[in-house]
């Protein structure tokens, strides 16, 4: 091999160690690789490095209290903005007494919306998604159900139903407590091969219903309605697992 | 009226994409808070800016900010080194790779000190290619998008910035 071929082999080097060249660079290279010791050498000392880091440097895990403290700024922001759009709405439309009247009625309608089935799917899968990236899973960590469903006494003014399905392959894991469509709600997770299943519950007036399945930004939702419950099972679990689940949960044993 | 609308696209935009800010955050700033702050104030940014997303890669867009956030805040706390950026691989990189056995080599690559050491001892526009490449598992087009730079420079500063690493953890080292 020539100089010229070993310059444009230490050049493509790094695209060839991160797979990033097209395949006929690629493929010079590795023949190249093949017949040059010394270029081969610098490629093995970069490739264990390369596998080092990957192995050895820890990626940092955000802390639970600073996800906490951004979502809180968001809402934050969030309201302020709509403060600050009805504000601007007034100023062009310069009359007080509508302001008064168009903050009073936003408001009014903000707050007594009734809040759907979609809304509840759609908020615990937000939900789902925040307890696993912010590593805030559960508040009360436990695969005793003797001693997770105590922990809610005193929190919620209802007691969940908390079960151990270790048996069938669905372990408790814990629980927390929720706040969903502006009420308390009792999180508890389960798991299945590796896969995390939320189950939010709160009070409900009306009566039961049958349970109900829908996909929302790849998860799985199953929701019914059971003893004046309200359950939303949340989780990446295929839907037949997660049917199964949900069939001991409805049976409860 | 649509602030529940607004809140629910940030969640489904940028949330995922939390830890990989506080990361980036951490590694570039060195420090907790530091990074705290950085990533409170990046997702206030990415929030209010949210209309200027045009689709593509969430993630890249919001590490951007963070990067930014990031040397905004080293350039500030003024206890960063700054360098002069050639992205020709320096010839002394080059000798030392050939110079010292491949056991050597290995030995400091799996020793995990010294490497996060070495690691948060490059300029941070190096140790930054590395995180987001290695750890973050980015491709060049991303990586160019968040350390804005051109595409084709992101190959020759990966390059570069392993070589330096390889050069800070025989210094190190040497030095243990």
């Amino acid at each position: 091999m020539n100089e010229m071929h070993c310059d444009n082999c230490q050049k493509w080097l790094h695209g060839y160690l991160d797979n990033e060249l097209d395949t006929t660079t690629a493929t010079s290279i590795a023949e190249h690789l093949k017949s040059c010791p010394k270029c081969n050498q610098v490629y093995e000392g970069m490739r264990v490095l390369k596998a080092g880091i990957r192995e050895h440097i820890p990626t940092y895990e955000m802390p639970s209290s600073l996800s906490r403290s951004v979502f809180a700024k968001i809402e934050a922001e969030a309201h302020s903005t709509m403060w600050d759009g009805l504000q601007n709405m007034t100023k062009h439309w310069g009359a007080p007494l509508f302001s008064a009247a168009a903050v009073a009625a936003a408001f009014l309608l903000y707050i007594a919306t009734p809040s759907t089935q979609d809304e509840w799917v759609d908020e615990a899968v937000s939900d789902h998604v925040r307890s696993l990236m912010v590593g805030h899973l559960n508040d009360v960590i436990s695969s005793d159900r003797h001693t997770v469903k105590p922990w809610f006494s005193g929190k919620l003014d209802f007691s969940p139903p908390v079960y151990d399905f270790t048996a069938q392959g669905y372990p408790l894991v814990g629980g927390r407590l929720d706040y969903l469509q502006h009420q308390n709600v009792a999180a508890i997770s389960y798991m299945h091969n590796k896969h995390v299943i939320n189950v939010f519950i709160a009070p409900v007036a009306s009566t039961d219903s049958v349970p109900k399945n829908s996909s929302e930004r790849g998860y799985n939702v199953i929701y019914w309605q059971q003893n004046r419950m309200r359950y939303v099972v949340v989780s990446d679990l295929n839907t037949g697992d997660l049917r199964i689940f949900t069939e001991l949960l409805q049976k409860g044993m | 009226m649509s602030h529940k609308a607004d809140v629910k696209r940030f969640n489904e935009l940028f949330v995922p994409h939390m830890n990989a800010a506080y990361n980036l955050a951490r590694w570039l700033t060195g420090n907790d808070n530091a990074a705290h702050d950085v990533v409170q104030e990046s997702a206030l940014r990415a929030f209010r800016f949210m209309d200027r997303f045009a689709g593509g890669n969430a993630r890249a867009w919001l590490l951007a900010i963070v990067r930014n956030q990031s040397y905004t805040w080293l350039k500030q706390s003024g206890n960063n080194r700054w360098i002069n950026i050639g992205d020709e691989i320096a010839e002394d990189d080059i000798a030392l790779s050939h110079t010292e056995t491949p056991e050597s080599h290995s030995i400091r690559s799996q020793d995990t000190a010294l490497l996060h050491k070495a690691l948060q001892e490059l300029p941070p526009q190096f140790r930054e290619v590395i995180i987001l490449k290695e750890l973050e598992e980015m491709a060049y087009k991303d990586i160019a998008i968040v350390a804005d730079i051109p595409l084709g420079t992101v190959m020759s500063r990966l390059a570069r910035a392993r070589g330096m690493l390889k050069t800070e953890l025989v210094k190190l080292y040497a030095h243990e």
